[in-house]
């Protein structure tokens, strides 16, 4: 197989390729095999006339689009093995037909955008500053309010007045100018005073009322109201309390912390839950840190980013966004009905960020490169024991799996770039 | 006497043909009034080569309908004929 590269413009090349008339040839016949399944010859049944009969009657061009399909992608894949020392292509190629005579090699161009060229800049030393990660005693307390909250009991209150935050449950029947109307009644009806699930006044208004109490509740519609009859009318809804309860908090002690945690003292939960908020305040710092890193790694980068390349990437993007709300039950078009949003506006807003990662992509690869940073064997194991820990499959088997599907390069790469992260964070300038 | 083109009208080209040529045999549809020595002649002369062998045979025209008329196709005459080893017919070169 004979190469020639030619560069078009910057980052962009176009590859000769000629492949062998013996080459080309088993392409043809691989193709003659799939096309004369379907194709009728007279005298003959479906898939059994020879090659020289079809081609006789159809002409060589009938497997053209088989023989391409095959001899293509084979023969670009080899040249880009050859060249690959001086270019990555990034982008997928477009093809052009130079020569398919017979008994001649087969000649056709492909060209594509090659990775470009990164001059990079400081990545050592970087001044990145610190995020805090000490936890308050403020923090606790709000968490351990928040239980407080959450494991409160509901205790019915017998002689004392309603106040606001308790729990009522009425009778209610409201009526219009002495008439009854739709909606207005209700009964052994929940409602939180102060929770404002009912027209502005209502809930006001049965403050300080008592079990069993009946009182008449005079308010007015707002203007806005959903049905619109009802709007701006006053009505007066006769209202009997059947049961107040109110929330009661726990007292904060070791019993509390028995009860909502399986820890014996509140000493202990408070220091669980210091750990807790510690942690999460670290992995924040660390993704923090590590973002902040990567963006002045690529800022002080020189990069020419193909245009394909951010296509890519906005693509992944735009179909990531589509699979998750898809998931959530709503499909993409609707989504986009709904936001008002064509395709285009999306992807004018993604652009940006899609650069930016690209860039950072191939920034940190660079590095990776000039540091001689790869991911080794283990790393890939120890990988791929997460996935299978994640997925809850046998590790074998999903190592099996990601083979199979070729995926085994792209966890490599992640790798590499997540030491290549750790590496700037070992050199960099920590305020 | 019929002139060579006149006397091969065409060759068979079917599944089962295609296999004899392996035997070194060629099937033709020929003239119906054709006799043997007429076809070798024919074949020796249009394709420059020897025969060994012709073997001939009537093939009755099919009945065939078309709505309430009823007809007979053509009856016509198949010869095999075999080449001596070796040599062969260009039916399906260009």
């Amino acid at each position: 197989m004979k190469v020639t590269v030619a560069e078009v413009s910057k980052n962009r090349v176009e590859l000769t390729i000629e492949v062998p008339e013996e080459k080309f040839e088993e392409s043809l016949e691989k193709a003659y095999r799939i096309v004369v399944k379907k194709i009728n010859v007279p005298g003959f049944r479906k898939g059994k006339a020879p090659r020289i009969v079809v081609e006789n009657m159809y002409g060589r061009e009938i497997f053209m689009e088989e023989a391409l399909q095959d001899a293509i992608p084979k023969a670009y894949e080899q040249a880009l093995e050859e060249v690959k020392d001086k270019y990555t292509a990034v982008s997928s190629p477009e093809y052009e037909m130079v020569q398919i005579d017979k008994k001649k090699p087969f000649v056709f161009k492909a060209t594509f955008d090659t990775k470009p060229e990164v001059k990079l800049g400081q990545y050592k030393g970087l001044e990145v500053e610190k995020i805090a990660t000490e936890v308050k005693d403020e923090d606790i307390d709000a968490e351990i309010e928040k239980m407080r909250q959450r494991y409160a009991k509901l205790i019915v209150i017998e002689d004392e007045e309603a106040c606001e935050g308790d729990f009522l449950t009425i009778d209610f029947v409201g009526k219009i100018a002495g008439e009854p109307f739709e909606g207005g009644t209700g009964e052994n009806y929940s409602l939180e005073l102060g929770s404002h699930t009912f027209i502005p006044g209502f809930e006001e208004q049965l403050l300080g009322v008592k079990v069993g109490e009946t009182k008449d509740v005079v308010v007015t519609f707002p203007d806005e109201y959903q049905v619109e009859e009802l709007a701006e009318k006053e009505a007066v809804f006769t209202v009997t309390v059947k049961e107040v309860k109110r929330k009661e908090l726990a007292p904060l002690d070791d019993e509390f912390a028995k009860d909502v945690s399986e820890f014996a003292t509140l000493q202990e939960l408070r220091q669980d839950i210091a750990n807790k908020l510690k942690k999460t305040a670290e992995n924040k710092a660390e993704y923090e840190l590590r973002k902040a890193v990567t963006k002045k790694a690529a800022e002080n980068a020189e990069v020419e980013i193909p245009e394909s390349m951010i296509e890519n990437r906005l693509n992944q993007m735009i179909n990531d966004v589509a699979f998750r709300l898809n998931q959530q039950g709503i499909p993409f078009e609707k989504y986009l009905e709904l936001t008002n949003n064509k395709i285009d506006d999306l992807r004018e807003m993604y652009r940006p960020e899609a650069e930016a990662l690209v860039k950072a992509d191939i920034v940190l690869e660079k590095i990776a490169q000039e540091e001689d940073i790869q991911a080794t064997a283990e790393e890939v194991d120890e990988e791929i024991k997460k996935l299978a820990e994640k997925y809850q499959q046998e590790t074998d088997k999903i190592h099996e799996v990601l083979e199979k599907q070729g995926q085994i390069p792209s966890i490599e790469f992640g790798i590499m770039l997540d030491k290549t992260v750790d590496f700037i964070i070992e050199q960099a300038n920590l305020k | 006497m019929r002139s060579p083109h006149e006397v091969l009208i065409k060759p068979l080209v079917t599944e089962k043909t295609t296999d004899l040529m392996q035997e070194n045999k060629y099937i033709f549809k020929v003239h119906p009034k054709a006799n043997k020595i007429e076809i070798k002649n024919a074949v020796e002369v249009i394709f420059d080569v020897n025969v060994i062998e012709v073997r001939t045979m009537n093939m009755p025209g099919k009945l065939k309908r078309q709505g309430r008329s009823v007809g007979y196709t053509s009856n016509w005459k198949k010869a095999i004929i075999t080449l001596e080893p070796g040599q062969r017919l260009p039916i399906f070169e260009e």
